[in-house]
């Protein structure tokens, strides 16, 4: 009996002559019960239910479904106004209101620049006293 | 199969953000009860042509000078108070997935102002207004195009004057 040390230094041609010197003995009835458990999983596979592969294609076509619904033209809402005019005037409106917001910005900027100037003057007052 | 339900979720959620734009606001709260919404086409731009300089009232900033074209504009203004946090909301979220920059923000007397636009260096392609009052929510949308560059110095002349 060779201790694992000695097997552990032998070299891969060694290992491999005395695999071939002495051949494993075959315990009984090892094929038969190797065919079985084969057969037992083939048949546990079969039961099994699959993953659907479908799935993710499936999910992909909804999505996309989806994004079609929400994107492709001439899905879009109803016009309000029928006659150009009407919708002029409507347009006018939204610039009055967008251009009535702004002069509000640029009155808040107006009275922040006094703010900010205020300290300046203070100090310019005290420096010429 | 967790693999595909968190793959179909994230495809949704896609799908949500990129559905938040000005069409799907109109859609969802156009027909709200204290909601007046208008919608233009840019069929009908169209066939409004060219806009002419609008009188926007003296001292006040005139944008449509710089304004080269128009293909959109939606208009939804709330006065339904069970309605307007979702509504700001919504067109907050929008603004978010839109990549839309700020242009202004003023608030003033409890009612908050934000101006945004999106484009590119050269154009602006998008330009958005918000409005927060406690019982009022306005929301305009236009798209069309117009120079970044005229668009920034008419608004830097309107500051200075």
């Amino acid at each position: 009996m060779k201790t694992l040390e000695e097997i552990e230094n032998l070299s891969l041609e060694e290992l491999g002559q005395k695999a071939t010197e002495q051949a494993a003995p075959v315990p009984d009835g090892l094929e038969r019960r190797l065919r079985q458990a084969l057969a037992a999983r083939e048949i546990a596979d079969a039961a099994r239910p699959r993953p659907a592969r479908w799935i993710p294609y499936a999910s992909l076509a909804v999505v996309a479904a989806a994004a079609a619904l929400v994107t492709l033209p001439g899905r879009g809402p109803k016009d309000t106004f029928d006659d150009p005019r009407l919708a002029y005037a409507e347009v006018e409106k939204a610039f009055q209101t967008i251009s009535d917001k702004m002069s509000v910005g640029r009155q808040l900027v107006r009275e922040a620049e006094q703010t900010a100037a205020k300290p300046y003057q203070t100090l310019t007052k005290l420096q010429s006293k | 199969m967790k693999r595909i339900v968190i793959l179909f979720a994230a495809l949704l959620l896609t799908v949500t953000a990129f559905a938040q734009n000005g069409k799907s606001l109109y859609q969802k709260y156009s027909d709200a009860e204290n909601v007046s919404a208008v919608y233009i086409s840019p069929a009908m731009f169209r066939l409004i042509g060219q806009l002419p300089d609008m009188e926007v009232g003296q001292n006040n900033v005139n944008l449509t000078p710089v304004i080269r074209s128009l293909t959109g504009l939606y208009i939804l203004n709330s006065e339904n108070a069970s309605i307007n946090a979702s509504l700001r909301s919504d067109a907050e979220r929008f603004i978010q997935s839109g990549r839309y920059e700020l242009l202004m923000e003023a608030k003033d007397g409890g009612e908050t102002v934000r101006m945004y636009t999106v484009g590119n260096e050269r154009t602006i392609e998008g330009f958005v207004l918000l409005t927060a009052e406690p019982d009022e929510v306005t929301f305009i949308c236009l798209d069309g195009s117009m120079p970044r560059k005229e668009f920034e110095s008419l608004i830097a002349d309107e500051m200075q004057k």
